[in-house]
């Protein structure tokens, strides 16, 4: 909401900077983005634009298209200036701006200067050349009653400052001048200037029709008729304001309609009465198939649940959003139809969305207005037309239903020091209050006030409305705990600790997007509406977003690429799925590397892995699975080189992990090596092979380690030679050779039997 | 004793000390030793002819400090010959051999501080679920029905009922259901928004959502907690402030700004000259967010706040564009731990 300064002064009088005025207003009421100087930069700069009487004007002696004026400026000699305006002539009223007078935007500076051979010492001015309007086919002609040498500040609005607010939503009162006052009136503690608007006397009894079919949708529309209605533009001073406001002024009657939404927050919209059948107003949804072109140019195919305002025959306005162009009031409109309605929010929400359209009236309706509004702006708008259009008001309608009534709330001052942790007096309390339009009685009923009946209901709203202009005055205490301790669970603890084992085996950490183009998972959860096809399914592997994170860097030129992450995966079935978190990782090199720091992981975490080859999905050429997960090798891919990639279930692992870790006495007694050799088939894992020495071997044995697989002379075809290191140890003796022959006996038996693995000599 | 007589042996060992300190080389070395400890030195000749204890005892204790010197210089000696070789061959100013280090995240930095700073408040960290029920990410919280968040133009949904969460407040719903009070709990994680991606914008993003339920919780408690929080983030000399705003499950909402970190409160550019820096919403909780999960709002009070991880990594680091938290370069995420 863009406010100008001199509108909101008409409400509500402060005399403090309007700097100081919005560093306030950030506390108690709205965000202010920034203060924007319009017009002509103030103070004494304002003194080098003057009224000015034309005496003589001719054609310029060496220029076809200029004219060569002397203009009384008041004080001093009639001053000759050239103009290249020629809607004027001698005896025009006008508005001059003289050498030393900086124009709009503080750039530019008037000088007196030779044009073509003939001194201008000043300018006269159209309006858009002080930002009063757009026109600049000619300048400014002032009613003669204005007296040469008069500050043109006083007659005209040529300068304002702008407060460019941004509203809340729980606060449509700050859409509109008057509640922005009314606010600024309650925060100052100065008093507010009372609601403007004053119902011109009827001109007539006509009756105009208004039915409303939906009384939720639309509680309350008021229609007024206004005949002999003179369109043409508004007075600079309205004008100035619908661009200060960050509207265009149109006509008369249209800048009637906004001006008061500007003014007071309830929206309205003007017809052309001779352009609606029957002379009447129905409020209904649309039918099938019924299309509107609205005021934009648009043909819009309307929604059975759009809500319209339609006369006998057709739709002529999309309702709290747009009106129609077949009934939009022109130059040639004689007799106008004012709509003074309320429309509830989620309708015309709905309607704004199904046709993509964003307007003044729409973003007030959201919000959520009271239908008392209507009348106001009915009044106001009124007197409005009557002055400034000539109109006769003529005849009015009505329809509504049983008006909502603003919440009557039983409050207790002591509350807001309870909540506050901030002790606010009473009367100051009551006198707030008060400001803000809440009526409170002896035994503190708070009665809301119409404008605020959506967002103060309870008790704790009103304790909002005292403690909103405290903010700055509560201390900063820490809760008195009745019972706290804060601990990371365990499973928090093993991400923290996969986290550090990673980084400390040398892999970057990566965040990947969930949303991804695509998810080997054919039951994945698919977003109906995504933002982007890249950005469109709820990943159920982290390895996608991984690869395309390793394949970023390479793109980058950077080398050495080995990344984790650790986040949620979304599996199916939707629409709410299971979210574990998971680490996984991609590394360029082979199957073993990535499976080394799988085993890293697991040693961590004191887990045993057991790794058992599996087909992967078609991308990998390698695969194993291991508890909770699975280590691979891509195929060929885009990137060039190998690259591996693993990823565990860190909820199933967490349910692995051992409660603690028990000391074993490796010091004592020393332990006693073998290393062994076998001769197995082909297709013997190893893996299988260390597990079944490491069973038989019972619970002497300390380690076993790999030590090669060979393959060739002179062992067998179809045979290798898989070593191993195994280690012996006892907490209560030293072993002997004895014990040794006799554990290395059970594991060649043990191998022996189960694989027909032969000890190599 | 008379063995003893023909030499002074106080001098003798005076002698040989500075003997062996001024040997220059392995060579001298070996020479005093041989003069003073040989087989045909004074010292060896007088211990063969020693009988009695306390000559021995002298003798012995002479030989002894007389090895020892020579160990000593010996040892010495050695040590310079390397030191003067490697002055030569060791370039000290060369950098050191590489050892990978690994990094975590910038974000999980941050998350990490931040869970620490709240568990040393005795906070509980809640890990809450990224896809929510309209009921949780909405209803619960007291969005009503018109509100504009619930928007498709702003939601991910994924049906009627369910959407990608918008914030981390449905945390605060789901842990008042598991939980009874008093609840003091931080939760961080992914929320979504269908924001297009620019420098400040991500439709994936991440936010920390706070929540303390309790006995006579007040908004001057809350305003206490945040200072605590942005101290220890940003420093001890942060100050913060409220300002009015307007959530849904809260009541009275605020917003929070801290003072600036790069000017200390006296005006920058990334403060836009205010002093002030907006961190992020804030508020004591709604009564209707009680009553929707079961817990007396007569009985119970709390306050409840969120920000955003990547604003207070991008601030503090000074990174201009958010995507860079998801683009994952290594130079990127190199630079910082």
């Amino acid at each position: 909401m863009k406010v100008p300064v001199s509108w909101l002064r008409e409400y509500v009088d402060f005399d403090l900077p309007v700097e100081e005025l919005a560093r306030r207003l950030v506390f108690s009421s709205c965000e202010v983005d920034r203060i924007v100087r319009r017009g002509v930069p103030g103070g004494a700069n304002y003194e080098h634009f003057v009224v000015g009487k034309v005496l003589e004007a001719d054609k310029h002696p060496n220029a076809d298209k200029l004219q060569l004026t002397r203009v009384d400026v008041g004080a001093g000699e009639p001053r000759s200036i050239v103009c290249g305006a020629w809607n004027f002539g001698a005896g025009a009223t006008v508005a001059v701006v003289l050498p030393g007078g900086v124009m709009p935007g503080g750039e530019f500076t008037i000088e007196r200067r030779q044009l073509r051979g003939e001194v201008s010492d000043g300018m006269i001015l159209s309006e858009r050349e002080v930002e009063l309007g757009q026109d600049h086919r000619g300048i400014m002609v002032l009613p003669d009653e204005l007296e040469a040498g008069t500050p043109l500040a006083d007659v005209l609005p040529i300068g304002d400052d702008i407060l460019e607010i941004e509203t809340l939503y729980n606060r449509p009162d700050l859409t509109s001048i008057y509640g922005i006052a009314r606010e600024v009136a309650a925060l100052l503690g100065t008093d507010l200037n009372p609601l403007p608007g004053v119902e011109p006397p009827p001109a007539g009894d006509e009756r105009v029709e208004v039915a409303i079919e939906d009384l939720h949708a639309c509680p309350r529309y008021i229609g007024r008729l206004f005949r002999d209605v003179r369109i043409g533009e508004s007075p600079a001073w309205m004008k100035a304001r619908l661009l200060g406001a960050g509207m265009r002024p149109i006509s008369n009657v249209v800048d009637v309609t906004n001006y008061v939404m500007l003014a007071l927050g309830s929206p309205l919209h003007a017809f052309d009465y001779d352009t609606l059948a029957g002379g009447c107003i129905v409020v209904r949804r649309a039918r099938p198939g019924e299309t509107l072109e609205t005021l934009d140019g648009t043909t819009r195919v309307l929604d059975p649940e759009d809500l319209v305002i339609a006369d006998a025959e057709r739709p002529v306005a999309v309702a709290g959003v747009m009106g129609g162009a077949a009934t939009e009031v022109a130059e040639t409109t004689r007799n106008v139809l004012l709509e003074a309605a309320n429309f509830e929010q989620l309708t015309v929400l709905r309607s704004g969305e199904r046709h993509h359209m964003r307007t003044e009236s729409q973003t007030r309706w959201e919000k959520g207005v009271h239908p008392e509004l209507a009348e106001w702006a009915a009044r106001y708008a009124s007197q409005l037309l009557v002055e400034l259009a000539g109109a006769r008001w003529t005849g009015e309608g009505e329809a509504r239903g049983e008006l909502p009534r603003a919440p009557l709330i039983t409050y207790a001052p002591a509350y807001a020091d309870a909540v506050l942790g901030l002790a606010v007096q009473v009367d100051e309390q009551r006198d707030r209050l008060t400001r803000l339009g809440f009526a409170v009685d002896g035994d503190w009923n708070v009665q809301t006030p119409s404008w605020r009946w959506h967002d103060v209901r309870r008790d704790i709203d009103v304790v909002e409305e005292v403690g909103r202009f405290h903010l700055v005055d509560v201390p900063a205490t820490l809760p008195e705990r009745t019972e706290m301790f804060g601990v990371l669970t365990r499973r928090q603890q093993l991400r923290r600790t996969v986290e550090d084992v990673l980084v400390g085996a040398g892999l970057y950490e990566a965040y990947t997007y969930s949303l991804q183009a695509w998810d080997p998972d054919p039951d994945a959860i698919e977003l109906p509406e995504p933002l982007s096809s890249q950005q469109r399914v709820l990943r159920t592997t982290l390895a996608v977003g991984l690869l395309g994170a390793a394949t970023h860097n390479i793109d980058r030129g950077n080398s050495n690429i080995e990344l984790f992450e650790i986040a949620h995966v979304y599996l199916p079935p939707g629409p709410v799925p299971r979210e574990p978190w998971r680490v996984g990782g991609i590394v360029e090199g082979d199957f073993f590397k990535a499976k080394g720091i799988v085993e890293a992981i697991f040693e961590a975490v004191h887990v045993e892995p057991t790794f058992e080859r599996v087909e992967l999905r078609d991308e990998f050429v390698v695969g194993a699975t291991v508890q909770t997960g699975w280590v691979g090798t891509y195929g060929p891919l885009d990137l060039e080189g190998e690259w591996s990639a693993f990823e565990l279930d860190l909820d199933e692992l967490t349910e692995l992990v051992p409660e603690r870790v028990l000391y074993r006495d490796v010091i004592t007694y020393p332990p006693l090596r073998l290393d062994l050799a076998f001769v197995v088939d082909e297709s013997v894992p190893a893996g299988d092979l260390m597990a079944a020495a490491r069973a038989a071997a019972g619970e002497e044995l300390r380690d076993v380690r790999f030590l090669s697989d060979y393959r060739g002379e002179p062992i067998p075809r179809g045979r290798k030679s898989l070593a191993i290191a195994v280690a012996f140890q006892s907490p209560e003796r030293t072993l002997t050779d004895d014990d040794a022959a006799r554990l290395r006996e059970a594991i060649v038996a043990a191998l022996g039997q189960r694989f027909g693995a032969e000890l190599r000599a | 004793m008379d063995s003893l007589a023909a030499v002074n042996w106080p001098a003798y060992e005076t002698e040989a000390v500075e003997a062996i300190a001024a040997a220059l080389s392995e060579q001298e070395l070996a020479d005093a030793r041989v003069k003073y400890l040989g087989r045909k030195s004074e010292l060896a000749q007088a211990l063969r002819g020693v009988r009695d204890r306390e000559s021995g005892m002298l003798l012995n204790g002479i030989r002894s400090k007389l090895e020892d010197a020579v160990a000593a210089r010996d040892t010495h000696l050695r040590r310079l010959a390397f030191r003067l070789a490697a002055e030569a061959a060791v370039d000290v100013t060369i950098p050191g051999t590489p050892v990978r280090r690994g990094r975590l995240h910038l974000l999980t930095q941050i998350r990490r501080e931040i869970e620490d700073v709240f568990l040393g408040l005795g906070y509980e960290v809640y890990e809450g679920a990224e896809v929510s029920t309209v009921w949780e990410n909405f209803d619960a919280l007291n969005a009503d029905p018109a509100h504009p968040s619930r928007s498709k133009t702003d939601t991910f949904y994924i049906d009627d009922d369910t959407v990608l969460r918008t914030q981390t407040s449905p945390d605060q719903i789901r842990a008042m259901q598991e939980k009874t009070p008093p609840i003091y709990l931080v939760s961080p994680g992914r929320c979504y928004r269908r924001d297009t991606p620019d420098a400040t914008h991500s439709p994936t993003f991440m936010q920390v959502e706070c929540l303390a339920v309790d006995r006579g919780i007040t908004l001057a408690d809350l305003q206490g907690t945040v200072l605590k929080f942005f101290r220890t983030l940003f420093g001890a000399e942060r100050e913060v402030r409220m300002r009015t705003s307007n959530f849904p499950f809260t009541e009275p909402s605020v917003e929070f700004d801290v003072t600036c970190f790069i000017c200390g409160g006296r005006g920058c550019s990334v403060c836009k000259h205010s002093g002030w820096i907006e961190m992020g919403g804030a508020g004591w909780v709604d009564p209707n967010v009680f009553r929707n999960v079961g817990i007396d709002p007569a009985e119970w009070q709390g306050f409840a706040f969120g920000f955003g991880i990547e604003r207070i990594a991008m601030l503090r680091h000074g990174l201009p564009d958010l995507r860079a938290f998801w683009e994952n370069d290594l130079r990127v995420l190199g630079q910082f731990a």
